[in-house]
């Protein structure tokens, strides 16, 4: 019992580095040998909600996506932004594309490269840029009240107004739906204050694992309907999108987020097993302080 | 694939492992990838804000375009000419091309917006903080962001955060069993939680035990928080993880595996070089 209380104490005073190679390790080997990793993805009911929403807007509708990552969370939320398109774009929905981060002017400009053509659909007519503004909810109060007022021209310099699917509309309230992809402040909780709730525009988001605590309250009051939360719902609604358009004949192939999922639980498990370890020796050193020392 | 393109994605692998080099310890790799993070992001943030903003909204509606052939009278030609010793002073006295204050006007709005003279000279003054005996005048800027901001925010909490959020924690007695039960445990977490911030009245007795069960709920929710963070933090790994992998492909010329040899080589000569001598350690 003795050596397995010391194996336990010596367990836990490892070097730090040796944990991050193990983390790492979980998550390189997955991504190395994916066959010996595969693991099922079930949809959760606030995936299947934000799929729900989406698939039930009629062809010609109008959303707007909003773009409020950057690189250093393309991993969790760009996976999203991809399965959104090809659902939006697969049902004939006009996509009007903003940014309040100015990163996500290159994200939106490389979702639409990777979709868009694949549909066949054209710029100005289909889906429009319209680029990054500075001021958070500031931004969203312009557009509350009048699109014009925060811009005059898209990201690539066109004037809006010679845009054909931005002729009939003003403000928010000519559009059908919103869809935050957010990785933090200004983000999804800004849509609802200044403009979902205010206007009761429907609204669901894509967002990083870390906020989604605090927009959860949000989905469970209907004030958002659905969240894709991080890596894991955008793996869920990939599957559910990649199961759609099967059935209307469309191939997709897997998204990004349901290949790294196995990598993802891998981690996870790993990570739930140092703080196992980590307890079980915090409680042996406390134990055996208090008894003075391990005997 | 151009010679540029595979500097990129070197580059890129070479920063990916300078930030995870920190995992080790605190070496110059990190610290020069880290320099070039903040540097270059504060100046992409300034150059796009504005490109996206300041040109075309605020000095696009301070002079917008204009017939060069209509009569202009006095005060607009004047308020024009300020436009043309801003565009002066912004190519250096025609010394570069210009840009940022084109030929008669900025295109976008037909009409000068004279309310935006105010924003203007309150960024002025805010750029007045690198003069040091002009620097009190960034403070009207400041107040004004703060006010705007505070006013503009009050609203949005107050009818998203405080008046929906208590209408969701009411209790629907008409519901089915289940959702009572969710519902009761959601004004308990709610209430206590809130008990457990009430300072005014000390934590003990029937104040101390209700702010207790707080305490658990609250714990709960950080539990919840922490085990997001772990999640994210993960995806964000298997992200540059996906990029090593790439960039470690033939065509790339291996850059990976390069420049990990190379890092770990420089790194070990690096540690052994500083080592602290002893009579370091003695002092």
């Amino acid at each position: 019992m003795d050596l397995l209380k010391k194996i336990f104490i010596a367990l836990g005073s490892m070097d730090r580095r040796f944990i991050f190679l193990l983390v790492g390790l979980s998550v390189l080997l997955p991504k190395l040998y994916p066959d010996f990793f595969t693991l099922p993805i079930k949809a959760s009911s606030h995936s299947q909600r934000v799929f729900d929403e989406i698939d039930a807007l009629k062809e010609d509708s109008k959303i707007l996506v909003s773009f409020e990552y950057g690189p250093s969370t393309k991993p969790e939320i760009h996976p999203s932004a991809i399965a959104l398109l090809n659902h939006l774009f697969s049902k004939d929905i006009k996509v009007y594309a903003v940014a309040l981060w100015p990163d996500g002017n290159f994200m939106a400009t490389e979702a639409f490269s990777q979709v868009a053509d694949k549909f066949g659909k054209i710029y100005g007519v289909d889906y429009v840029n319209l680029g990054y503004k500075p001021g958070g909810e500031a931004v969203v109060k312009g557009l509350v009240s009048d699109i014009r007022t925060m811009y005059t021209v898209d990201l690539l310099g066109n004037d809006i107004d010679s845009i054909e699917m931005m002729k009939d509309v003003t403000n928010l309230l000519d559009l059908d739906f919103i869809f935050s992809l957010s990785a933090g402040y200004p983000g999804s909780k800004e849509w609802v204050q200044f403009a979902c709730d205010p206007l009761g525009i429907p609204m669901s988001t894509g967002c990083t694992s870390i906020q989604v605590t605090d927009i959860i309250p949000y989905v469970e009051n209907d004030q958002i309907k659905g969240i894709l939360s991080g890596m894991p719902g955008a793996a869920e609604y990939e599957q559910l999108v990649q199961g759609a358009l099967s059935e209307r004949g469309v191939a997709v192939s897997p998204g990004k987020a349901s290949i790294n999922m196995a990598a993802q639980s891998m981690a996870h498990v790993v990570i739930v097993l140092l703080i196992i370890l980590g307890n079980i020796t915090y409680y042996l050193t406390r134990k055996s302080g208090k008894n003075g020392g391990v005997s | 694939m151009d010679y540029m393109d595979i500097f990129g994605v070197w580059l890129s692998v070479f920063l990916t492992l300078s930030i995870f080099s920190y995992l080790y310890k605190d070496n110059p790799f990190y610290k020069a990838a880290e320099h070039l993070y903040i540097g270059i992001s504060a100046g992409y943030v300034a150059v796009i804000s504005f490109w996206q903003q300041i040109q075309p909204n605020l000095f696009g509606r301070l002079w917008p375009r204009i017939d060069v052939n209509a009569d202009m009278g006095i005060f607009k030609s004047a308020w024009y000419f300020v436009y043309d010793v801003l565009n002066w002073v912004s190519t250096l006295g025609g010394w570069l091309d210009r840009s940022i204050f084109p030929a008669n006007g900025i295109k976008g709005f037909d009409e000068i917006s004279w309310i935006y003279v105010i924003p203007f000279i309150l960024g002025i003054f805010m750029l007045l903080r690198l003069i040091p005996t002009l620097g009190w005048l960034a403070r009207w800027a400041i107040a004004y962001i703060v006010g705007m901001a505070a006013g503009l925010r009050f609203y949005g909490f107050l009818n998203s955060d405080v008046l929906m959020q208590v209408k969701a924690a009411t209790v629907d007695f008409s519901g089915d069993w289940w959702s009572i039960f969710n519902g009761l445990i959601l004004l308990v977490g709610t209430l206590s939680g809130l008990v457990y911030f009430f300072f005014s009245k000390e934590q003990t007795g029937i104040v101390g035990k209700v702010s207790k069960v707080g305490i658990y709920f609250l714990m709960i929710k950080f539990g919840a928080s922490f085990g997001f963070a772990v999640m994210g933090r993960i995806s964000l790994l298997i992200g540059r993880f996906d990029d090593l992998i790439v960039s470690n492909s033939p065509e790339n010329y291996y850059a990976t595996m390069w420049l990990l040899s190379a890092m770990i080589i420089l790194l070990g000569i690096w540690a052994f070089l500083d080592k602290p001598k002893p009579e370091d350690l003695a002092s």
